[in-house]
């Protein structure tokens, strides 16, 4: 399988990015405390789009309201994290970016934590951390913008700075919670996990992330326009502050989205595109499908894992890092690396 | 009407001296403009006003007479095209891909390059020579090579002008040469190219035309033998410098050696040579391929034939054209430089001895 010239995906590479989401998810439906089998599996959601139930009600709840909602939950998230990384990557043509450099997970995980000190419920946590992940976006646009020179630079540092402000104000939230019941339930959430996941908590983080995720799609040739230099840009005869603009919004409210439902997950904003640019090179026709479809793989490995080693649940950042770590240096050592 | 124009165009960073004064400049089809200057003198803040990515304080730019601030830039970009110095330029895409990029103005925002997209990058790669590096990242191929990708990348969009920043700063000999003649033989179909640069003898052998900048943002404008100087050199750049001529036998071609650094201050007084002498041109051209462009140059100069004669060489298929010239010694250098410019045929003019 060569890469083509013109930068698309091959015909096979098409149907693996398409079905593999969908194999992943179907096995790891069967995968938990109790073990059910791919057929049982299939014959429940065949069952769920008929309309009608099944035969097992057990079997049936076990997937349709506890996996189903987790695994969409992991898919959105993976594929979301993936795709806003690698757009922050190529915005400032910088390989260490991450769709925290502009310090929106931060101040989503800010708000969240915040959410939990006053006492929200699920939903009034994760609107917490979508209003203060776009506040800080605000904060860094305003610090970094209107200067003359500089541009994308100072914006990247305005946005480290914004993100340290953050973590600072969530230690100050973990200093003020109550340390019998707030503070374990405010660690326990930043270390990320996806078993907030409801058909609820779906429906208002979901449309978000969709949204960014197909708009990346549907611009993707447009994105190779994004490592340029502002002179080389703007001599492309693009509206390049557009593209830039709608790149930030778009990454942002997905990556906002992402944290105010499961937390901070970690490096799979990074992981992800990076494995996509060995694979693939950095044509954003090619590597754009890809981050979506390995970051949903990748998301329900980690998610699946997290949920069944042990009896109690694995906060799934470690997980990410100890899988994610170890398999990123193997790529490197074999790919002898890459560039932006 | 001029394709292109400057008109008083004065630019100023906010914290420094005023770097462009009164900029006027104009360029037709097929010319060649080289902006001279020394570091600092606003080389590449003159490319950038002109092309509208900073602002003119004053003054504007004109493309057919149309202020370029007024047209739309996925217009603008289809006629105007930028080459950028290959160190600030993005190095992560293959050859191929580079150049599929000079196409981005005629793509729209939800598409992918289209069949003829493509085509139109592969020819413009085999009309550059540069096929055998379609499939190698920009980071991985020459300084060269890029330089010539990043061409190709501008000639990508078709344009009638051509920007570039100073395309064969740090190439080897070799590769200086293939990016000008690259820029030569672009000129000669039609292309307007402008171009900086930190050689005044690429100005003299290449450019019908030159901008030269001083450190004061005082500049002078017009065809290169009256702007490129030794008086003039020495007033931009502080140096003394000699233009010498190397002939072979088909050309005679101009070069510049710098001597020494200017001691005292130079006097303004311009030079003027404006006494009539004779002369006479001849030039063999191997094809009438570039017979239009002579033809154009005689055109414009023909005030000062007295006569003409052309002799196709039926036996080789060669031409050969002589021409009777008097006028004023400036013209006279200024249309023998213009025909020296072009590419493929051997001129020579013969001087009157003065005295």
């Amino acid at each position: 399988m060569s890469l083509r010239r013109d930068g698309r995906l091959g015909a096979a590479w098409i149907i693996i990015l398409i079905v593999l989401p969908f194999i992943a998810a179907v096995i790891a439906l069967g995968i938990g405390r109790m073990s059910i089998s791919p057929g049982e599996v299939f014959d429940v959601l065949r069952a769920a789009i008929a309309g009608k139930h099944a035969d097992s009600e057990l079997i049936e709840k076990t997937v349709m309201q506890l996996r189903l909602p987790r695994i969409i939950l992991a898919v959105l998230v993976g594929a979301g994290l993936s795709v806003s990384g690698c757009a922050f990557q190529s915005l400032f043509a910088n390989p260490l970016a991450t769709p925290d450099t502009l310090g929106v997970a931060s101040g989503a995980a800010f708000g969240a934590a915040l959410g939990i000190l006053i006492g929200f419920d699920l939903i009034g946590i994760q609107l917490m951390g979508l209003a203060m992940g776009g506040f800080a976006v605000a904060l860094t646009w305003l610090a970094g913008s209107g200067k003359d020179r500089g541009g994308l630079s100072y914006i990247v540092l305005s946005g480290i700075m914004i993100g340290s402000l953050f973590s600072a104000l969530i230690s100050f939230v973990k200093f003020a919670a109550d340390a019998e019941s707030q503070l374990p339930a405010i660690t326990y959430w930043l270390m990320g996990g996806l078993d907030k996941a409801n058909y609820r908590t779906l429906s208002l983080g979901a449309p978000v992330i969709i949204a960014g995720v197909v708009l990346f799609m549907l611009i993707r040739w447009r994105m190779n326009l994004l490592p340029l230099s502002d002179d080389e840009a703007k001599a492309s005869g693009v509206n390049v502050r557009l593209l830039r603009g709608v790149t930030v919004v778009a990454a942002t409210a997905i990556t906002a989205s992402c944290v105010s439902m499961c937390g901070q997950v970690g490096w799979v904003g990074l992981l992800i595109p990076h494995m996509c640019r060995m694979l693939f090179g950095n044509n954003h026709l090619s590597i754009v499908p890809a981050s979506v479809s390995f970051g949903a793989v990748f998301m329900i490995i980690v998610d699946t894992m997290a949920r069944s080693i042990s009896a109690a649940e694995i906060p799934v950042s470690i997980l990410t890092a100890m899988i994610g770590a170890p398999f990123f240096i193997v790529l490197m050592r074999r790919s002898g690396g890459w560039r932006i | 009407m001029s394709l292109l124009r400057i008109e008083n165009g004065s630019f100023a960073y906010r914290s420094g001296p005023q770097t462009l004064k009164d900029i006027n400049i104009e360029l037709e089809p097929g010319e060649i403009l080289a902006v001279l200057g020394p570091n600092g003198a606003g080389k590449t803040t003159l490319l950038r006003c002109m092309m509208d990515m900073l602002h003119w304080q004053s003054g504007r730019s004109l493309l057919d007479g149309e202020d370029i601030r007024s047209i739309p830039a996925s217009k603008l970009w289809r006629r105007m095209a930028y080459v950028p110095q290959a160190r600030s330029a993005a190095v992560s895409y293959t050859a191929f891909q580079t150049v599929l990029l000079g196409r981005s103005s005629r793509i729209g925002a939800f598409s992918a390059p289209s069949e003829a997209d493509m085509k139109a990058a592969e020819q413009v790669m085999e009309r550059l020579g540069i096929s055998h590096l379609a499939d190698k990242p920009c980071y991985a191929i020459s300084g060269g090579e890029l330089q010539m990708v990043l061409i190709a990348r501008a000639m990508a969009a078709e344009p009638e002008i051509l920007v570039l920043d100073e395309p064969e700063s740090n190439l080897d000999f070799k590769n200086q040469l293939i990016v000008l003649d690259t820029m030569t033989a672009l000129a000669a179909e039609g292309v307007a190219c402008i171009f900086n640069t930190h050689y005044p003898a690429h100005a003299l052998q290449r450019a019908g035309k030159s901008l030269m900048l001083s450190k004061d943002g005082r500049s002078v404008f017009g065809d290169t033998t009256s702007v490129v100087t030794e008086d003039n050199i020495r007033r931009a750049f502080g140096v003394d410098a000699l233009i010498g001529e190397v002939e072979t036998p088909h050309n005679v071609m101009k070069n510049v050696v710098a001597v020494g650094i200017t001691e005292e201050k130079v006097p303004d007084a311009p030079c003027e040579k404006d006494k009539d002498i004779l002369a006479s041109v001849t030039v063999i051209m191997r094809s009438n391929e570039r017979a239009s462009l002579i033809n154009s140059a005689f055109r414009d100069y023909n005030h000062l034939l007295i006569g003409r004669m052309g002799l196709p060489h039926r036996k080789s298929e060669k031409y050969i054209i002589s021409v009777m010239l008097e006028g004023p010694a400036a013209d006279i250098e200024a249309l023998s430089h213009r025909l020296s410019l072009i590419p493929d045929i051997s001129v020579k003019t013969t001087y009157e001895q003065e005295g």
